[in-house]
């Protein structure tokens, strides 16, 4: 679980004023959102990789730009990420999969890309809060096809036990997500 | 014991001896683990912070030294001003930008900017092609006006305007512009 208990908008002052532990910080608890949308947007695993680099290096650059006053930490790391990502494939002269086509196309809109990547960003950065033991049981839970007796046979521990801790996740995560939960 | 499944059952997750409140509240993050699907995981290259970029110091002859930060200093108050009263946000740039298509060649742009804290999405409206008159964007659910997101005016060939749509954007199916109080799509996505 995360110790560090200092807020995102804290650490991005610090990264500014060159702060490299500060960077690795925000690293840890955003890399695996970046990739996340770099994945989807992209698709190529390689690329992608490249495109989350690309994002952090950025954010170094630019986290003196970043105004508490005007928004909260993550939504602006949220821009800077998709602004980074999309700068990496114009560079490459390569068009993202999901770009805006110019003329309407089925499949989900910008619109509804736009809520489910902001939704995946707001998921997966406060999974990365969790201790780890629960941070593992949500994901058996939810993305490995393994039922909770299963998950209680993997991990050798009773049925009631990754119950309780899988309610007691889901509450933290539930105050992660704060004002974005549904 | 139940089988194993695509997606997981609340109910059998955490039990049913929840508070209705608390219920509530964990289905709402059943529903957002399910819509986000799982996290990647990081390959070693990506288990550290990258190496963040030095810059290279490069000695200015002394002869230069005082020019060289007089016009570094005019060239930061103009670089200041130019940014100050151009920029609107941290960043401008749109997430995503939809094209909508209408009779008559008429053609709208619509740029969205990222949701603000309160649920806002800012938007950017360019319309072309549209007769004089006054409009209005709505939001549509299974093809019905569902949600305005603000009306606007155009006299000339070309328009311009922020709107903003303070919804849960899933929610609906498309976009459409009306003449005001009409019902007429103009324009839709």
């Amino acid at each position: 679980m995360a110790t560090d208990r200092r807020t995102d908008a804290e650490l991005l002052a610090q990264v500014a004023a060159g702060d490299q532990p500060a960077f690795e910080e925000l690293h840890r608890r955003y890399a695996r959102s970046v990739l996340g949308i770099a994945l989807r947007r992209i698709g190529d695993r390689g690329r992608a990789e490249d495109a989350t680099q690309d994002t952090f290096t950025s954010i170094w650059r630019s986290a003196s730009r970043f105004d508490p006053a005007r928004g909260e930490a993550t939504s602006w790391l949220y821009t800077v990420a998709r602004n980074a990502i999309v700068d990496g494939l114009r560079r490459r002269r390569e068009p993202p999969v999901d770009e805006a086509p110019d003329m309407a196309a089925p499949g989900p809109g910008p619109d509804e890309s736009a809520e489910h990547g902001w939704v995946s960003w707001r998921v997966h950065r406060a999974l990365e809060e969790l201790p780890e033991q629960e941070r593992s049981l949500v994901e058996l839970a939810y993305w490995s096809g393994l039922s909770q007796s299963e998950i209680a046979t993997y991990l050798s521990i009773p049925l009631g036990t990754v119950k309780t801790r899988t309610r007691s996740a889901l509450r933290r995560l539930a105050e992660e997500l704060g004002d974005d939960l549904r | 014991m139940s089988e194993s499944r695509e997606h997981p059952d609340l109910q059998d997750l955490v039990g049913n001896d929840l508070e209705p409140s608390e219920r509530e509240q964990l289905e709402g993050v059943h529903a957002m683990l399910l819509e986000a699907g799982p996290p990647p995981e990081l390959p070693p290259s990506l288990a550290h912070a990258p190496t963040p970029p030095s810059a290279r110091v490069i000695p200015m002859p002394r002869r230069f030294r005082y020019p060289a930060i007089a016009v570094a200093a005019i060239a930061a108050i103009a670089i200041f001003w130019a940014g100050y009263l151009v920029a609107g946000g941290p960043d401008p740039r749109p997430v995503e930008t939809l094209a909508m298509s209408g009779t008559g060649g008429a053609t709208a742009e619509l740029a969205l900017f990222a949701k603000d804290d309160a649920g806002n999405w800012p938007m950017e409206l360019n319309v072309s092609g549209l007769p004089a008159g006054s409009y209005e964007l709505w939001l549509t659910r299974g093809g019905e006006l569902a949600a305005s997101c603000g009306f606007f005016a155009i006299a000339g060939d070309e328009v311009t305007v922020p709107l903003n749509a303070p919804y849960r954007l899933t929610e609906f199916d498309g976009w459409v512009v009306v003449p005001k109080g009409g019902d007429e799509r103009v324009l839709t996505t």
